[in-house]
Protein backbone atom coordinates (compact mmCIF):
# COMPACT_ATOMS: atom_id res chain seq x y z
CA UNK A 1 0.00 0.00 0.00
CA UNK A 2 1.47 3.30 -1.05
CA UNK A 3 0.62 6.84 -0.13
CA UNK A 4 0.20 8.97 -3.21
CA UNK A 5 -0.71 12.28 -1.63
CA UNK A 6 -1.58 13.54 1.80
CA UNK A 7 -2.75 16.60 3.65
CA UNK A 8 -4.70 17.82 6.60
CA UNK A 9 -7.67 19.91 7.63
CA UNK A 10 -7.71 21.40 11.10
CA UNK A 11 -10.91 21.01 13.07
CA UNK A 12 -11.05 23.80 15.57
CA UNK A 13 -14.30 25.66 14.98
CA UNK A 14 -17.78 24.46 14.10
CA UNK A 15 -17.44 25.73 10.56
CA UNK A 16 -14.39 23.50 10.11
CA UNK A 17 -16.68 20.47 9.96
CA UNK A 18 -18.18 21.80 6.73
CA UNK A 19 -14.68 22.58 5.46
CA UNK A 20 -13.61 19.03 6.20
CA UNK A 21 -16.65 17.79 4.28
CA UNK A 22 -15.86 19.91 1.29
CA UNK A 23 -12.23 18.84 1.24
CA UNK A 24 -13.28 15.21 1.52
CA UNK A 25 -15.75 15.57 -1.32
CA UNK A 26 -13.12 17.12 -3.57
CA UNK A 27 -10.66 14.35 -2.75
CA UNK A 28 -13.17 11.56 -3.27
CA UNK A 29 -14.28 13.02 -6.59
CA UNK A 30 -10.69 13.48 -7.72
CA UNK A 31 -9.93 9.85 -6.87
CA UNK A 32 -12.81 8.78 -9.06
CA UNK A 33 -15.31 7.64 -6.47
CA UNK A 34 -18.91 7.63 -7.74
CA UNK A 35 -21.70 9.84 -6.45
CA UNK A 36 -23.00 7.36 -3.89
CA UNK A 37 -19.57 6.30 -2.68
CA UNK A 38 -18.58 9.94 -2.30
CA UNK A 39 -21.74 10.60 -0.29
CA UNK A 40 -20.80 7.73 2.04
CA UNK A 41 -17.28 8.99 2.57
CA UNK A 42 -18.29 12.61 3.14
CA UNK A 43 -21.03 11.59 5.55
CA UNK A 44 -18.57 9.47 7.52
CA UNK A 45 -16.14 12.40 7.57
CA UNK A 46 -18.90 14.65 8.87
CA UNK A 47 -19.80 12.24 11.66
CA UNK A 48 -16.21 11.77 12.76
CA UNK A 49 -15.33 15.43 12.26
CA UNK A 50 -18.21 16.45 14.44
CA UNK A 51 -17.11 13.98 17.11
CA UNK A 52 -13.66 15.55 17.06
CA UNK A 53 -15.08 19.04 17.38
CA UNK A 54 -17.81 18.36 19.89
CA UNK A 55 -16.42 15.74 22.21
CA UNK A 56 -12.69 16.25 21.99
CA UNK A 57 -12.47 20.00 21.85
CA UNK A 58 -11.00 20.01 18.40
CA UNK A 59 -8.32 18.21 16.49
CA UNK A 60 -7.24 17.50 12.96
CA UNK A 61 -8.31 15.41 9.97
CA UNK A 62 -5.37 13.89 8.15
CA UNK A 63 -6.11 12.54 4.71
CA UNK A 64 -4.14 10.23 2.46
CA UNK A 65 -4.73 9.11 -1.10
CA UNK A 66 -3.71 5.46 -1.24
CA UNK A 67 -2.93 2.98 -3.96
CA UNK A 68 -2.81 -0.76 -3.39
CA UNK A 69 -2.40 -3.16 -6.33
CA UNK A 70 -4.15 -0.89 -8.82
CA UNK A 71 -6.88 -0.06 -6.31
CA UNK A 72 -7.32 3.55 -5.35
CA UNK A 73 -8.40 4.43 -1.83
CA UNK A 74 -8.95 7.35 0.50
CA UNK A 75 -7.91 7.30 4.13
CA UNK A 76 -9.12 9.78 6.72
CA UNK A 77 -7.62 9.96 10.18
CA UNK A 78 -9.26 12.03 12.90
CA UNK A 79 -6.83 12.87 15.66
CA UNK A 80 -7.45 14.72 18.87
CA UNK A 81 -6.06 15.28 22.32
CA UNK A 82 -9.40 14.99 24.00
CA UNK A 83 -10.62 12.92 26.93
CA UNK A 84 -10.29 9.65 25.05
CA UNK A 85 -12.74 6.76 24.91
CA UNK A 86 -12.77 4.51 27.93
CA UNK A 87 -14.59 1.62 26.36
CA UNK A 88 -14.28 1.44 22.58
CA UNK A 89 -16.64 -1.52 22.30
CA UNK A 90 -19.27 0.38 24.18
CA UNK A 91 -18.81 3.37 21.90
CA UNK A 92 -19.20 1.13 18.87
CA UNK A 93 -22.45 -0.30 20.12
CA UNK A 94 -25.43 0.77 18.03
CA UNK A 95 -27.29 3.70 19.50
CA UNK A 96 -24.61 4.60 22.01
CA UNK A 97 -25.01 8.18 23.14
CA UNK A 98 -22.56 10.61 24.69
CA UNK A 99 -23.09 14.20 25.69
CA UNK A 100 -26.56 14.47 24.32
CA UNK A 101 -25.66 13.57 20.77
CA UNK A 102 -27.38 10.88 18.81
CA UNK A 103 -24.28 8.78 19.07
CA UNK A 104 -24.35 7.82 15.42
CA UNK A 105 -20.74 8.84 14.95
CA UNK A 106 -18.63 5.72 15.29
CA UNK A 107 -20.98 2.87 14.36
CA UNK A 108 -22.40 4.94 11.51
CA UNK A 109 -19.00 5.77 10.10
CA UNK A 110 -18.02 2.12 10.32
CA UNK A 111 -21.06 1.09 8.28
CA UNK A 112 -20.33 3.64 5.59
CA UNK A 113 -16.61 2.90 5.19
CA UNK A 114 -14.65 -0.23 4.31
CA UNK A 115 -12.13 -0.18 7.15
CA UNK A 116 -11.99 1.46 10.55
CA UNK A 117 -9.40 1.53 13.29
CA UNK A 118 -9.68 3.21 16.66
CA UNK A 119 -6.89 3.98 19.07
CA UNK A 120 -7.70 5.80 22.25
CA UNK A 121 -6.11 6.47 25.61
CA UNK A 122 -8.14 8.05 28.37
CA UNK A 123 -6.80 11.46 29.24
CA UNK A 124 -4.52 11.56 26.21
CA UNK A 125 -6.59 11.48 23.06
CA UNK A 126 -8.13 9.49 20.25
CA UNK A 127 -7.26 8.53 16.72
CA UNK A 128 -9.99 7.20 14.41
CA UNK A 129 -8.88 6.01 10.99
CA UNK A 130 -11.27 5.07 8.18
CA UNK A 131 -10.62 3.91 4.66
CA UNK A 132 -12.67 3.41 1.53
CA UNK A 133 -11.50 1.67 -1.61
CA UNK A 134 -12.84 2.30 -5.06
CA UNK A 135 -15.13 -0.44 -6.32
CA UNK A 136 -13.67 -1.96 -9.49
CA UNK B 1 -8.77 1.88 -43.86
CA UNK B 2 -6.10 0.99 -46.25
CA UNK B 3 -5.56 3.28 -49.17
CA UNK B 4 -2.83 2.26 -51.53
CA UNK B 5 -1.03 5.20 -52.95
CA UNK B 6 1.73 4.51 -55.33
CA UNK B 7 4.09 6.72 -57.19
CA UNK B 8 2.77 7.06 -60.67
CA UNK B 9 5.19 8.05 -63.32
CA UNK B 10 4.15 8.96 -66.78
CA UNK B 11 5.58 5.67 -67.91
CA UNK B 12 3.53 3.65 -65.47
CA UNK B 13 0.46 5.70 -66.15
CA UNK B 14 0.73 4.55 -69.69
CA UNK B 15 1.10 0.95 -68.56
CA UNK B 16 -1.77 1.16 -66.09
CA UNK B 17 -4.27 2.48 -68.54
CA UNK B 18 -5.65 1.02 -71.68
CA UNK B 19 -4.52 2.77 -74.83
CA UNK B 20 -5.19 6.23 -73.55
CA UNK B 21 -2.89 9.15 -74.09
CA UNK B 22 -0.79 9.91 -70.98
CA UNK B 23 -2.36 13.34 -70.65
CA UNK B 24 -5.85 11.83 -70.46
CA UNK B 25 -4.98 9.27 -67.85
CA UNK B 26 -3.11 11.80 -65.73
CA UNK B 27 -6.01 14.19 -66.13
CA UNK B 28 -8.42 11.47 -64.97
CA UNK B 29 -6.29 10.78 -61.92
CA UNK B 30 -6.16 14.48 -61.15
CA UNK B 31 -9.93 14.68 -61.41
CA UNK B 32 -10.23 11.71 -59.07
CA UNK B 33 -8.09 13.39 -56.42
CA UNK B 34 -9.93 16.68 -56.84
CA UNK B 35 -13.42 15.19 -56.74
CA UNK B 36 -13.23 12.45 -54.16
CA UNK B 37 -15.28 13.54 -51.19
CA UNK B 38 -14.52 11.06 -48.44
CA UNK B 39 -10.77 11.53 -48.45
CA UNK B 40 -8.72 14.70 -48.26
CA UNK B 41 -5.77 13.92 -50.54
CA UNK B 42 -2.94 16.38 -50.30
CA UNK B 43 0.77 16.41 -50.88
CA UNK B 44 3.60 17.69 -48.72
CA UNK B 45 7.14 18.53 -49.66
CA UNK B 46 9.97 16.67 -47.96
CA UNK B 47 9.90 19.17 -45.07
CA UNK B 48 6.23 18.65 -44.42
CA UNK B 49 4.96 21.83 -46.04
CA UNK B 50 1.64 21.59 -47.84
CA UNK B 51 2.11 21.54 -51.62
CA UNK B 52 -1.34 20.79 -53.02
CA UNK B 53 -4.85 21.13 -51.69
CA UNK B 54 -8.28 19.91 -52.77
CA UNK B 55 -11.92 20.96 -52.23
CA UNK B 56 -12.42 17.90 -50.01
CA UNK B 57 -9.46 18.92 -47.87
CA UNK B 58 -10.91 22.42 -47.61
CA UNK B 59 -14.27 21.01 -46.56
CA UNK B 60 -12.69 18.71 -44.01
CA UNK B 61 -10.21 21.09 -42.44
CA UNK B 62 -11.65 24.51 -43.14
CA UNK B 63 -8.61 26.07 -44.83
CA UNK B 64 -8.71 27.70 -48.26
CA UNK B 65 -5.80 26.81 -50.56
CA UNK B 66 -4.17 30.24 -50.16
CA UNK B 67 -4.36 29.87 -46.37
CA UNK B 68 -2.67 26.51 -46.20
CA UNK B 69 -0.28 25.95 -49.07
CA UNK B 70 3.28 26.43 -47.90
CA UNK B 71 2.40 25.86 -44.26
CA UNK B 72 3.63 22.93 -42.17
CA UNK B 73 1.16 20.06 -41.83
CA UNK B 74 1.45 20.14 -38.04
CA UNK B 75 -1.20 22.87 -38.05
CA UNK B 76 -3.72 20.05 -38.51
CA UNK B 77 -2.72 18.41 -35.25
CA UNK B 78 -3.60 19.24 -31.61
CA UNK B 79 -0.97 21.20 -29.69
CA UNK B 80 -0.13 18.31 -27.42
CA UNK B 81 0.74 16.10 -30.38
CA UNK B 82 2.91 18.74 -31.97
CA UNK B 83 4.93 19.49 -28.84
CA UNK B 84 5.38 15.75 -28.47
CA UNK B 85 7.20 15.72 -31.78
CA UNK B 86 4.56 13.50 -33.35
CA UNK B 87 4.60 15.15 -36.77
CA UNK B 88 8.36 14.87 -37.22
CA UNK B 89 8.19 11.22 -36.25
CA UNK B 90 5.47 10.54 -38.79
CA UNK B 91 7.53 11.93 -41.64
CA UNK B 92 10.58 10.02 -40.42
CA UNK B 93 8.73 6.72 -40.42
CA UNK B 94 7.10 7.42 -43.77
CA UNK B 95 10.47 8.27 -45.30
CA UNK B 96 12.04 5.14 -43.87
CA UNK B 97 9.30 2.57 -44.35
CA UNK B 98 7.37 4.07 -47.23
CA UNK B 99 4.21 4.80 -45.28
CA UNK B 100 2.84 5.85 -41.92
CA UNK B 101 -0.75 5.39 -40.79
CA UNK B 102 -2.50 6.47 -37.66
CA UNK B 103 -5.86 7.43 -36.17
CA UNK B 104 -6.31 10.36 -33.88
CA UNK B 105 -7.58 13.86 -33.28
CA UNK B 106 -7.11 16.48 -35.92
CA UNK B 107 -7.77 20.20 -35.66
CA UNK B 108 -9.72 22.32 -38.09
CA UNK B 109 -9.09 25.96 -38.92
CA UNK B 110 -11.75 27.03 -36.40
CA UNK B 111 -10.04 25.05 -33.65
CA UNK B 112 -12.64 22.30 -33.50
CA UNK B 113 -11.49 18.71 -33.35
CA UNK B 114 -12.43 15.64 -35.35
CA UNK B 115 -11.32 12.02 -35.27
CA UNK B 116 -9.52 10.94 -38.42
CA UNK B 117 -7.40 8.28 -40.08
CA UNK B 118 -4.33 9.51 -41.91
CA UNK B 119 -1.95 7.69 -44.23
CA UNK B 120 1.29 9.45 -45.12
CA UNK B 121 3.11 7.96 -48.07
CA UNK B 122 6.64 8.70 -49.23
CA UNK B 123 6.64 9.82 -52.86
CA UNK B 124 9.67 8.83 -54.91
CA UNK B 125 10.51 9.27 -58.55
CA UNK B 126 11.76 6.50 -60.79
CA UNK B 127 15.32 7.14 -59.56
CA UNK B 128 14.20 6.79 -55.96
CA UNK B 129 14.55 10.44 -55.02
CA UNK B 130 12.22 11.76 -52.37
CA UNK B 131 9.72 14.13 -53.91
CA UNK B 132 7.78 14.68 -50.75
CA UNK B 133 4.81 12.95 -49.19
CA UNK B 134 1.23 12.13 -50.05
CA UNK B 135 -1.26 12.59 -47.25
CA UNK B 136 -4.68 10.95 -47.30
CA UNK B 137 -7.02 11.79 -44.46
CA UNK B 138 -10.43 10.29 -43.77
CA UNK B 139 -12.83 11.93 -41.37
CA UNK B 140 -14.02 9.23 -38.94
CA UNK B 141 -16.24 11.44 -36.80
CA UNK B 142 -19.38 9.57 -37.72
CA UNK B 143 -17.82 6.23 -36.96
CA UNK B 144 -16.48 7.47 -33.62
CA UNK B 145 -19.86 8.82 -32.62
CA UNK B 146 -21.48 5.51 -33.55
CA UNK B 147 -18.84 3.72 -31.45
CA UNK B 148 -19.54 5.96 -28.46
CA UNK B 149 -23.24 5.36 -28.84
CA UNK B 150 -22.71 1.61 -28.99
CA UNK B 151 -20.50 1.69 -25.92
CA UNK B 152 -23.10 3.68 -24.02
CA UNK B 153 -25.83 1.33 -25.20
CA UNK B 154 -23.84 -1.71 -24.14
CA UNK B 155 -23.30 -0.15 -20.75
CA UNK B 156 -26.97 0.65 -20.43
CA UNK B 157 -27.94 -2.86 -21.46
CA UNK B 158 -25.50 -4.35 -18.98
CA UNK B 159 -26.87 -2.14 -16.25
CA UNK B 160 -30.38 -2.99 -17.17
CA UNK B 161 -29.61 -6.68 -17.23
CA UNK B 162 -28.18 -6.47 -13.73
CA UNK B 163 -31.03 -4.35 -12.41
CA UNK B 164 -33.82 -4.03 -14.94
CA UNK B 165 -36.25 -1.25 -14.06
CA UNK B 166 -39.13 -0.93 -16.44
CA UNK B 167 -41.85 1.67 -16.39
CA UNK B 168 -45.06 -0.34 -16.75
CA UNK B 169 -47.41 2.58 -16.20
CA UNK B 170 -47.13 6.26 -15.59
CA UNK B 171 -45.63 6.45 -12.16
CA UNK B 172 -45.09 2.72 -11.71
CA UNK B 173 -41.70 1.10 -12.04
CA UNK B 174 -41.31 -2.67 -12.22
CA UNK B 175 -38.09 -4.26 -11.03
CA UNK B 176 -37.98 -8.05 -11.48
CA UNK B 177 -35.18 -9.43 -9.36
CA UNK B 178 -33.45 -12.58 -10.48
CA UNK B 179 -31.12 -14.52 -8.25
CA UNK B 180 -29.70 -13.94 -4.81
CA UNK B 181 -29.03 -10.53 -3.33
CA UNK B 182 -25.56 -10.15 -1.90
CA UNK B 183 -24.21 -6.82 -0.60
CA UNK B 184 -22.70 -5.85 -3.92
CA UNK B 185 -25.90 -6.54 -5.85
CA UNK B 186 -27.95 -4.75 -3.23
CA UNK B 187 -25.87 -1.64 -3.62
CA UNK B 188 -26.38 -1.85 -7.37
CA UNK B 189 -30.10 -2.40 -6.83
CA UNK B 190 -30.50 0.56 -4.48
CA UNK B 191 -28.57 2.92 -6.70
CA UNK B 192 -30.26 1.86 -9.92
CA UNK B 193 -33.77 1.70 -8.45
CA UNK B 194 -33.54 5.11 -6.80
CA UNK B 195 -31.96 6.63 -9.88
CA UNK B 196 -34.78 5.32 -12.07
CA UNK B 197 -37.44 6.35 -9.55
CA UNK B 198 -36.21 9.94 -9.52
CA UNK B 199 -35.53 10.02 -13.27
CA UNK B 200 -39.00 8.81 -14.19
CA UNK B 201 -40.64 10.53 -11.23
CA UNK B 202 -42.38 7.30 -10.26
CA UNK B 203 -44.02 7.28 -6.84
CA UNK B 204 -44.47 3.50 -6.89
CA UNK B 205 -42.12 0.60 -7.54
CA UNK B 206 -43.03 -3.06 -7.80
CA UNK B 207 -40.08 -5.10 -6.58
CA UNK B 208 -40.81 -8.60 -7.80
CA UNK B 209 -38.93 -11.39 -6.08
CA UNK B 210 -40.45 -14.31 -7.98
CA UNK B 211 -36.98 -14.94 -9.41
CA UNK B 212 -35.26 -14.92 -6.02
CA UNK B 213 -34.88 -18.60 -5.06
CA UNK B 214 -34.39 -18.28 -1.32
CA UNK B 215 -34.41 -15.54 1.24
CA UNK B 216 -31.94 -15.42 4.05
CA UNK B 217 -31.73 -12.82 6.79
CA UNK B 218 -29.15 -10.82 4.91
CA UNK B 219 -31.22 -10.66 1.73
CA UNK B 220 -34.28 -9.70 3.72
CA UNK B 221 -32.38 -6.92 5.48
CA UNK B 222 -31.10 -5.69 2.15
CA UNK B 223 -34.63 -5.59 0.77
CA UNK B 224 -35.83 -3.65 3.81
CA UNK B 225 -32.97 -1.18 3.41
CA UNK B 226 -33.84 -0.71 -0.24
CA UNK B 227 -37.48 -0.07 0.62
CA UNK B 228 -36.47 2.47 3.28
CA UNK B 229 -34.19 4.34 0.90
CA UNK B 230 -36.91 4.41 -1.77
CA UNK B 231 -39.31 5.91 0.78
CA UNK B 232 -36.83 8.68 1.51
CA UNK B 233 -36.82 9.79 -2.12
CA UNK B 234 -40.61 9.77 -2.13
CA UNK B 235 -41.54 6.41 -3.61
CA UNK B 236 -43.39 3.47 -2.15
CA UNK B 237 -42.09 -0.04 -2.83
CA UNK B 238 -44.50 -2.94 -3.08
CA UNK B 239 -42.91 -6.35 -2.71
CA UNK B 240 -44.51 -8.84 -5.09
CA UNK B 241 -43.95 -12.47 -5.88
CA UNK B 242 -43.98 -13.47 -2.22
CA UNK B 243 -44.79 -17.16 -2.64
CA UNK B 244 -45.74 -19.46 0.22
CA UNK B 245 -42.19 -20.80 0.70
CA UNK B 246 -40.74 -17.30 0.91
CA UNK B 247 -43.52 -16.15 3.22
CA UNK B 248 -42.75 -19.08 5.51
CA UNK B 249 -39.04 -18.29 5.58
CA UNK B 250 -39.67 -14.61 6.31
CA UNK B 251 -41.91 -15.41 9.27
CA UNK B 252 -39.48 -18.01 10.63
CA UNK B 253 -36.59 -15.58 10.35
CA UNK B 254 -38.60 -13.03 12.26
CA UNK B 255 -38.19 -10.44 9.55
CA UNK B 256 -40.36 -7.41 10.15
CA UNK B 257 -42.09 -6.46 6.95
CA UNK B 258 -45.12 -5.04 8.69
CA UNK B 259 -44.55 -1.57 7.28
CA UNK B 260 -44.27 -2.84 3.75
CA UNK B 261 -47.04 -3.84 1.39
CA UNK B 262 -46.45 -7.30 0.00
CA UNK B 263 -48.36 -9.47 -2.43
CA UNK B 264 -47.92 -13.00 -3.74
CA UNK B 265 -48.54 -12.05 -7.35
CA UNK B 266 -47.48 -9.24 -9.62
CA UNK B 267 -51.11 -8.59 -10.53
CA UNK B 268 -51.97 -8.10 -6.91
CA UNK B 269 -49.10 -5.69 -6.53
CA UNK B 270 -50.14 -3.78 -9.62
CA UNK B 271 -53.63 -3.39 -8.22
CA UNK B 272 -52.24 -1.85 -5.04
CA UNK B 273 -49.95 0.36 -7.08
CA UNK B 274 -52.79 1.68 -9.17
CA UNK B 275 -54.94 2.36 -6.14
CA UNK B 276 -52.03 4.16 -4.54
CA UNK B 277 -51.96 6.38 -7.58
CA UNK B 278 -55.72 6.81 -7.19
CA UNK B 279 -56.59 5.37 -10.53
CA UNK B 280 -59.76 3.45 -11.29
CA UNK B 281 -59.40 -0.31 -11.33
CA UNK B 282 -62.32 -2.28 -12.69
CA UNK B 283 -62.93 -5.52 -10.87
CA UNK B 284 -62.78 -6.88 -7.38
CA UNK B 285 -60.66 -5.59 -4.55
CA UNK B 286 -59.71 -8.91 -3.08
CA UNK B 287 -56.32 -9.27 -1.45
CA UNK B 288 -54.12 -11.83 -3.17
CA UNK C 1 -17.82 30.31 -0.01
CA UNK C 2 -21.02 28.77 -1.28
CA UNK C 3 -24.29 30.46 -0.62
CA UNK C 4 -25.49 28.85 2.58
CA UNK C 5 -28.84 30.54 2.91
CA UNK C 6 -32.07 28.79 3.72
CA UNK C 7 -35.18 30.18 2.17
CA UNK C 8 -38.53 29.89 3.90
CA UNK C 9 -41.55 31.12 2.00
CA UNK C 10 -45.27 30.80 2.36
CA UNK C 11 -47.11 29.00 -0.43
CA UNK C 12 -50.89 29.04 0.00
CA UNK C 13 -51.32 27.74 3.55
CA UNK C 14 -48.03 25.89 3.62
CA UNK C 15 -44.43 26.72 4.37
CA UNK C 16 -41.79 25.85 1.80
CA UNK C 17 -38.29 25.68 3.26
CA UNK C 18 -35.43 25.12 0.82
CA UNK C 19 -32.08 23.88 2.09
CA UNK C 20 -28.73 24.66 0.37
CA UNK C 21 -26.42 21.90 -0.83
CA UNK C 22 -24.09 21.59 2.17
CA UNK C 23 -25.28 23.70 5.07
CA UNK C 24 -22.96 24.12 8.03
CA UNK C 25 -24.27 23.45 11.55
CA UNK C 26 -25.38 27.04 12.12
CA UNK C 27 -27.42 26.99 8.91
CA UNK C 28 -29.03 23.69 9.86
CA UNK C 29 -29.94 25.11 13.26
CA UNK C 30 -31.39 28.16 11.53
CA UNK C 31 -33.82 25.88 9.68
CA UNK C 32 -35.54 25.04 12.92
CA UNK C 33 -35.55 28.66 14.09
CA UNK C 34 -36.90 30.13 10.88
CA UNK C 35 -39.51 27.41 10.40
CA UNK C 36 -40.96 27.84 13.85
CA UNK C 37 -40.90 31.62 13.61
CA UNK C 38 -42.68 31.49 10.28
CA UNK C 39 -45.24 29.02 11.61
CA UNK C 40 -45.90 31.39 14.44
CA UNK C 41 -46.35 34.37 12.15
CA UNK C 42 -48.54 32.76 9.50
CA UNK C 43 -51.49 30.44 9.52
CA UNK C 44 -50.02 27.37 7.90
CA UNK C 45 -51.10 23.76 7.76
CA UNK C 46 -47.68 22.32 7.36
CA UNK C 47 -44.12 22.40 6.15
CA UNK C 48 -42.61 21.25 2.89
CA UNK C 49 -38.89 20.73 3.29
CA UNK C 50 -37.14 20.92 -0.07
CA UNK C 51 -33.97 18.83 0.12
CA UNK C 52 -33.43 18.60 -3.63
CA UNK C 53 -30.16 20.53 -3.48
CA UNK C 54 -28.79 18.70 -0.46
CA UNK C 55 -25.79 16.49 -1.10
CA UNK C 56 -25.00 15.31 2.43
CA UNK C 57 -27.27 14.42 5.30
CA UNK C 58 -25.37 13.52 8.45
CA UNK C 59 -26.85 12.56 11.81
CA UNK C 60 -26.95 16.16 13.04
CA UNK C 61 -28.85 17.39 10.01
CA UNK C 62 -31.20 14.38 10.20
CA UNK C 63 -31.87 14.90 13.89
CA UNK C 64 -32.65 18.57 13.32
CA UNK C 65 -35.09 17.65 10.55
CA UNK C 66 -36.78 15.07 12.77
CA UNK C 67 -37.05 17.56 15.65
CA UNK C 68 -38.40 20.26 13.37
CA UNK C 69 -41.04 17.87 12.06
CA UNK C 70 -41.96 16.99 15.62
CA UNK C 71 -42.33 20.64 16.56
CA UNK C 72 -44.37 21.35 13.45
CA UNK C 73 -46.58 18.43 14.45
CA UNK C 74 -47.04 19.79 17.94
CA UNK C 75 -48.08 23.09 16.42
CA UNK C 76 -50.71 21.25 14.42
CA UNK C 77 -48.96 20.90 11.10
CA UNK C 78 -47.60 18.13 8.89
CA UNK C 79 -44.18 17.87 7.30
CA UNK C 80 -43.36 16.56 3.85
CA UNK C 81 -39.77 16.04 2.77
CA UNK C 82 -39.34 16.60 -0.94
CA UNK C 83 -36.74 15.76 -3.53
CA UNK C 84 -34.20 13.82 -1.52
CA UNK C 85 -31.39 12.67 -3.80
CA UNK C 86 -30.70 8.94 -4.27
CA UNK C 87 -27.18 9.13 -2.83
CA UNK C 88 -28.47 10.96 0.24
CA UNK C 89 -31.33 8.50 0.72
CA UNK C 90 -28.94 5.57 0.51
CA UNK C 91 -26.43 6.99 2.99
CA UNK C 92 -29.21 8.07 5.33
CA UNK C 93 -30.51 4.51 5.34
CA UNK C 94 -27.06 3.04 5.88
CA UNK C 95 -26.28 5.53 8.60
CA UNK C 96 -29.49 4.46 10.28
CA UNK C 97 -30.99 7.90 10.84
CA UNK C 98 -34.65 8.46 11.33
CA UNK C 99 -36.39 11.47 9.92
CA UNK C 100 -39.30 11.27 12.29
CA UNK C 101 -42.94 11.32 11.37
CA UNK C 102 -42.62 12.82 7.93
CA UNK C 103 -44.02 11.97 4.60
CA UNK C 104 -41.87 12.11 1.52
CA UNK C 105 -42.42 13.21 -2.05
CA UNK C 106 -40.34 12.97 -5.19
CA UNK C 107 -40.62 16.66 -5.94
CA UNK C 108 -41.81 19.88 -4.36
CA UNK C 109 -44.64 19.89 -6.89
CA UNK C 110 -45.84 16.50 -5.72
CA UNK C 111 -45.39 17.54 -2.11
CA UNK C 112 -47.75 20.42 -2.70
CA UNK C 113 -50.25 18.03 -4.27
CA UNK C 114 -49.81 15.62 -1.40
CA UNK C 115 -50.30 18.29 1.23
CA UNK C 116 -53.31 19.48 -0.71
CA UNK C 117 -55.09 16.19 -0.19
CA UNK C 118 -57.27 16.62 2.84
CA UNK C 119 -58.26 12.99 3.08
CA UNK C 120 -55.32 10.65 3.12
CA UNK C 121 -56.19 7.02 2.51
CA UNK C 122 -52.75 5.77 3.45
CA UNK C 123 -50.51 7.10 6.15
CA UNK C 124 -46.91 6.70 5.19
CA UNK C 125 -43.82 6.85 7.31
Amino acid sequence: MNVQEEGEVRIKEETDIAIARRATRDLATKLGFGVTETARIVTAASELGRNTYKYAGGGVMLWRALIDNDSKGLELRFSDEGPGIADVNEAMREGHTTGGGLGMGLPGAKRLMDEMEIQSVVGKGTMVTVRKWRRR
Amino acid sequence: MSVQTEVITAEQARKNTLNLPVETSLEMLRLLVENIKEYAITTLDSHGLVMTWTPAAERMKGYRPDEVIGRHFSIFYPKEDVSDGKCDRELEVAAREGRFEDEGWRVRKDGSRFWANTVITALRDAQGNSKGFGKVTRDLSERKQAEERNKQQSQDILEMATVPAVQVWEGILLVPLIGMLDSARTQQLMERLLQRLTETSSPVALLDITGVPTIDTQTAQHLIETIKAARYVGAEVILTGVRPAIAQTLVHLGVDLSHTTTRSSLTGGLRVALSLLNLQVAGTTRND
Amino acid sequence: MTNELISVIKVHDLLLATMPSDPDDATVAALQEETLTAMDQHEVRGLILDLSKVEILDSYFARTVAETAQMVGLMGGETVIAGMRPAVAITATELGVTLGRTRTALTVERALELAGQRNNATRRR
